[in-house]
Formats: C-alpha cells, structure tokens, sequence
C-alpha cells in the first residue's frame, strides 16, 4: 500500500498533523494503536480527551479521506542502506505486507503511550529504535519530590532543526516526529496540537 | 484502649508497635498485667512491615544456627494454628541450581531433619510440575513447611488481643525520655507529659539501642539493612528459596496477589534508619538474583522497592563486633547494667515474636514477684476464631478473607457501608471505619498498612482520592482529603522511582497527568 505520509500514532499530534495534511490534498494513512484519543497521548486527565467520545476524533479524520487503521500500530520499519530515509513499514495487523509513503510521522508519545520505552539500562524508542535523549544515570530520572518537574518527562528522539528524526547520528530524511515522542516537554495540549500542524507543515514544504 | 495521654500507673509500659511490641503486650494484657504500649508512628512502620512476610519454618537456618531453626518450626506450628487467619499455608521449596551443590543439599536436609523440620526432596520434574515458573536448569528440591504471613495482620491481631484484654495504646507519640528515679527507671516521657510503670520493655527495633542510652544502659546494636522487591503477580505457590548458604536475594514469597523478593543484608549508620530506602544497586543485585531463581521475575511489573532494618545486636562477649546473633536477644538491665526497671526485648524474628514476647513477659512477671503462665500459644487471635456458616454478602468477602473472623466486627449496616472504595482489593467503607475505630488510623499509608487499601494493581492511582474523601471524612476533617492524598503520593513515588522503568514508568507518567497539580 502506499501514500503520501503514513502517521504512526493517533493522539492529538498526529491526529491534528493527519487533519492537516489530508486537507491539503496528500493521501494520509493514520494508525493508531488504541481506538480513540481515550488511549493517546494527551493521557486521561485531558478534557480534551474526555470530551471526545471514542471513535469520534478519529471517525472525523476518517470522513475526510484519512485512512484510518484503529488497534493497528506500526511494529517494523525498513530503512535504505546508509540509514538516512525510511524505504517502508510494516504493522502488527498487516504484516508482510510492505507499506510505503513519500513521509512518515513519528506522533507516538511518551511512556504511557509506549512511544518511548524504557527498561533498567536505557531509554529507547521502539519503532525506528531513533536515537532518544535521556539521562544515563537512573538516579537523575526523577525528582524526588513527587510533584515536583520530572526529567524522565523530557525524554524523547532526538530531531535536527528541521524536524527529521534522527538515528544512529544522522537524520532520516523522511521521517518526521510531532508531540510528546520528542525530547524535550512535557507539552501542554496546545502544544502538542501546535507541534502536530508544524510537523505537517515542514512535511508539505518538502513535498 | 486507644489513647492520647493518661494518669493511670502501669504495671508496664512497652515501647514499640511493631511485632515484637504487639506480641509482648498481648502476652502482658492476657497475664493480666496492666499494660500501655507506645509508638510514635503507625503500628508496623519499622522492620516489622518492611520484611518479605515469610513464616520460617526454619529450613533456612538449620545447617547455620540450629537452635534458630528448632525455634522458628516450633513457633511455626503455635502460629499456624492461633493466627490462622494471618497465614498462608504455601509450603516451602528449596531449589538446587547447576552452580549449588547437592551435597549441600543432602547435609540441609539432615540439618532439617535434626530440627524436626520435615524436609522431602523430590526430582527437578516433580518440582517443575508443582512450580513451572522456577528455574528449568534446577538439579534438586526439597520440599519444607514454610508458608507466607501476612505481617501487618499479625501485629493488628496481637494489638487487637492487647487491647480486649485491658491493653492500652497510645500512637503517634514518641519517647522522648525515661522517668528515672534512685537508678530506677519508673515510666516514659512523652515530651511533656510522664507516664508511670513498674516497669518498661524496650521492643523498639533498630531504635532500642537508643531508648536503652535514655535509662543509662548501653546495648551495642549493628543496622543492617535488607532491601526487597515487590512483584505484581503472585508467580509462584510456595515459598522459593535457593538451597545453599542464606545469601542475597534468595528468598521469592508469595503473598495475596504478588510476590516478594528479598533480601540484600548491608550494614548501615544509624542515621540512615530514619528514611530506608532501596538503591538502584540494591535493585540490581535482587534482579539479576531473583531472575536466576524465577526467570519470569525479569518480565513482571515491579510495584515499589522497599527496604528495613534488622535490629542486629553484638552480642556482649565479642570485642571485634564480628559476633552477631540473629537471634533473640532479651537484656534484664538490672542484671546487666543495675538499671532497674528496664528490659529490652530485640533481635529475632517476625516467625519467633511470640517466643519473644513470652520470654520478655516472663521476665516482667518476675520482676514484679507474680508467677501467672503464659497462654498465648493456647488462645487464638482476633480474626482466626471459628465464624458461623452461611454465606457471606458480596461486599463483605474481601474483609473476611483478609480479617477472617474479625470482619465481623465491622458495621455493614449503614447506608454506604458496603460501598466498594478500592477496587482492586475491594475495600469498603466499613472496612475504612473499623480500621479508624480500632487499629487508630490517621494517614492513608496506615490505611494501606491494616486495610490493603491501595495495595493492588493500581497502587492507588484510580481510587485514591475517593479513598482520601471517605477516610477524612471518618476521621471528622473533611477538609484534609487533599493532604491525604498529597502525602500517599508521596509515600507511593518513594517506592516507585528505585525502579522506575518498564510498566513502572508508564504508570508513574499517568500518575502525573492525574495528580499533580
């Protein structure tokens, strides 16, 4: 199958990036592990999350010509062989069948989301294993005051100026990142929405 | 009686609400002796609640310290059979890895049986069938009497037991000093207020050493901290413990829904004891241990890391320090150091504390020229007597099978009283208020402690503000549900952020997005 930009990530960047980019004519692709924005990033206390029923953000996009693949999530990916633009990826439900686009958006969120993931040593992102900005020292990922900032919040893929995810030190030329799966945050809703329209944005220039 | 502060004169006074306090003042209340205990926190805030909640039945030491062993089988059998209700009977297995030794094996199981502690060894199939999740590599097991003990029960049913027989408490003030007069020590300080005994059994853990240094005695204590871990599933049925010398991390008990790994054993300063807390070494070296006796560990949510302190005591003829028993220590000062009026009671075991408390309380008894016998391995405790057949109503069956007889104290009859405020161990607000009521509550982390409220798989982040609105609200300050969930939370990050990574992360992301202003 193929597209103009595949988003991997339904919560409110990527679902305001597939707004964008299906408005301005591109054949959009979203996916988007859980089924609303209930399961997204923008985590469970927003009211924006809250007041969208489910089904509804997403129906929406779906009305306007996104394609919309729900409980699906992107698993694989292929890149060309210097490691500097996405070829094709593949998902959970799909399989081998390969999936392709001119671009590809990176809107997968944080921990909960399991955008970024974590275990004793390290802090990596699972999809393109990009290259993620985090404190090597575990004592430095919390506060420990509770409810003071947390540094693990600002951990996330690290990107070039002009919004390319990067791995392995290079940028990937076709791969691009929106909201909370970037370092740096926490964003507040408006944020993320404003990082969703700019990642479409940077993606249609380059169209 | 829960108190605040009296006049009254005791014949004596026990410093300590863990289980050595608790156990000591039952045995005290039920020879009639009239009975204060003290403790400056909640009851089980010390090691008592910080340990992995294992009923020894003294496999463990039995090739080490045999005496040890023959005390722990003993006292297990008293337990099994009086606090029914605060003991799962999981049975033990001891498992021999590729790099143990099977002769060691074969000497443990003498050992044990030497104790009179029945050891069986079956094959590593057999083991494997009764235990899929254990290491496949094994090459030996045996099968011992161990079984999993709920401690924050058993310390609430010996208070209980304590305080239907006359005890009273008083909580959440500490001993500031010790009433001392012609060099006998006469009672407690508790800031400005004095309170007189006949006598004052010192059962306060790593902090006797402390209180004996206010009545002139000097005991020579050595902190040792033990970290352990706290799964969120229950992985294995019995008790796993790897069968060679006691080393770390070698003990994996189930307990209700999850699973407690422990121990690491590190000396500590005394000033650490205040605030204990598991470091990420500590978490690395319980890992990479416990994965080897439970590969599955590596794959299961760690809920929280914790750590105590056990009271170790240098024993008094050994001038290097290096002789440390782990056994029961109980200090006649008189005898010892000609403060009259004073004893201590440490060292031991959560297995052994009703041993202890009898060994201490007939030391009182003497003292005070009374000869009574000790009947406290012939009465059951609160919750383990027998309850009338039929069915229980729905709301009601989390209570009883955590309270067991006792649940029947609580008051479901009121409007709301059956309304379900944790979900995960379904807690209602009868529970809440018999907690209040008798076991004298205050914060939601004593509420976890005697309820398990927040103790499941949510660890508090969906019910805990319903919770913090019911429990101000049985406490008659409506207004401090916010600093009640302000203080859990920051209990709760406490045993979160030494393992916070994984599932733990995730969970610690949401609970910011949901609680922090």
């Amino acid at each position: 199958m193929k597209y103009d930009v595949i988003i991997i990530g339904g919560g409110l960047a990527g679902c305001t990036a597939a707004s964008e980019l299906s408005a301005a004519g591109l054949k959009v692709a979203l996916f988007s592990e859980g089924l609303s924005l209930h399961d997204a990033t923008v985590g469970p206390a927003s009211p924006k999350a809250q007041m969208h029923s489910p089904y509804a953000a997403l129906s929406a996009l779906a009305a306007k010509g996104v394609t919309v693949f729900r409980g699906d999530s992107i698993i694989g990916a292929c890149l060309s062989e210097d490691g500097t633009s996405v070829k094709m990826v593949s998902s959970r439900n799909l399989g081998s069948e390969p999936l392709e686009a001119g671009a590809y958006l990176l809107a997968t969120g944080k921990f909960f989301s399991r955008g970024i993931m974590s275990n004793m040593e390290k802090v990596f992102e699972p999809v393109f294993d990009a290259d993620v900005e985090f404190e090597p020292d575990h004592e430095k990922w919390f506060d420990p005051d509770f409810f003071a900032p947390q540094p693990y919040e600002k951990f996330g893929v690290k990107t070039d100026a002009e919004g390319h995810v990067i791995k392995g030190g290079k940028s990937i030329s076709n791969l691009f990142a929106a909201g909370q799966v970037m370092a740096g945050g926490p964003m507040s809703e408006s944020e993320i929405e404003a990082s969703g329209k700019a990642a479409a944005g940077k993606i249609l220039k380059k169209q | 009686m829960i108190i605040e502060n009296t006049n009254k004169e005791y014949d004596v006074i026990i410093i300590g609400g863990g289980i050595t306090g608790a156990a000591t003042a039952r045995d005290c209340a039920l020879r009639g002796l009239k009975t204060l205990l003290v403790e400056r926190g909640d009851l089980c805030d010390g090691a008592s609640g910080r340990n992995h909640g294992l009923l020894h039945s003294g496999a463990r030491y039995a090739v080490t310290d045999p005496e040890g062993a023959r005390e722990c089988i003993s006292e297990n059998k008293i337990l099994r059979r009086i606090a029914s209700s605060c003991i799962d009977p999981t049975g033990g297995l001891f498992i021999t890895l590729p790099e143990d030794s099977l002769e060691y094996q074969a000497k443990f199981i003498q050992a044990c049986l030497d104790c009179g502690i029945e050891a069986e060894a079956i094959s590593p199939e057999e083991a494997l069938r009764l235990e899929p999740a254990v290491n496949p590599a094994l090459i030996g097991a045996v099968k011992v009497p161990d079984a999993s003990v709920d401690p924050f029960r058993l310390v609430d049913a010996n208070i209980l037991d304590a305080v239907r027989h006359g005890a009273d408490l008083i909580k959440f003030r500490e001993v500031t000093g010790l009433i001392k007069e012609d060099g006998c020590v006469k009672g407690v300080k508790l800031g400005d207020s004095e309170i007189r005994s006949k006598q004052v059994v010192i059962a306060a853990g790593i902090w006797s050493a402390r209180l004996a240094e206010m009545g002139g005695a000097q005991i020579s204590m050595m902190p040792s901290k033990g970290s352990l871990l706290i799964f969120g599933h229950r992985l294995t049925r019995m008790v796993i413990n790897r069968c060679r010398k006691p080393g770390n991390a070698d003990i994996l008990v189930p307990g209700d829904v999850v699973s407690v790994l422990g121990t690491t054993s590190d000396k500590v300063p005394f000033e650490d004891c205040e605030d204990m807390k598991a470091t990420g070494d500590e978490v690395s070296v319980l890992l990479q241990e416990g994965i080897h006796l439970v590969p599955a560990l590596s794959t299961t949510r760690i809920i929280r890391a914790y750590a105590g302190v056990r009271p170790l005591v240098v024993a008094d003829s050994s001038a290097s320090g290096r002789n440390v028993s782990r056994g029961i220590v109980l200090l006649d000062h008189e005898k010892r150091d000609g403060v009259k009026g004073l004893i201590t009671i440490t060292g031991g075991k959560l297995t052994t504390c009703r041993l202890m408390a009898e060994m201490a309380t007939d030391l009182v008894c003497e003292k005070l020229g009374l000869k009574i016998p000790c009947t406290t391995a012939l009465k059951q405790l609160p919750g383990s007597h027998k309850r009338k057949g039929g069915k229980d109503p729905v709301h009601k069956r989390a209570a009883v099978g955590r309270h067991g007889s006792e649940a029947d104290m609580m008051d479901f009859s009121g409007k709301g009283a059956g309304e379900i405020i944790c979900e995960c161990e379904q807690v209602t607000r009868a529970e809440i208020e018999y907690a209040v009521k008798n076991l004298g509550v205050r914060t939601i982390s004593d509420l976890r402690r005697h309820t398990r409220v927040g103790m499941g798989t949510c660890q508090g982040s969906f019910c805990i503000s319903r919770v913090a609105k019911v429990l101000a609200e049985v406490l008659g300050t409506p207004e401090k549900a916010q600093e009640l969930v302000d203080g859990y939370l920051q209990e709760r990050w406490k045993g979160m952020t030494p393992v916070l990574w994984g599932d733990t992360l995730r969970e610690a992301e949401y609970m910011h997005k949901v609680h922090r202003k």
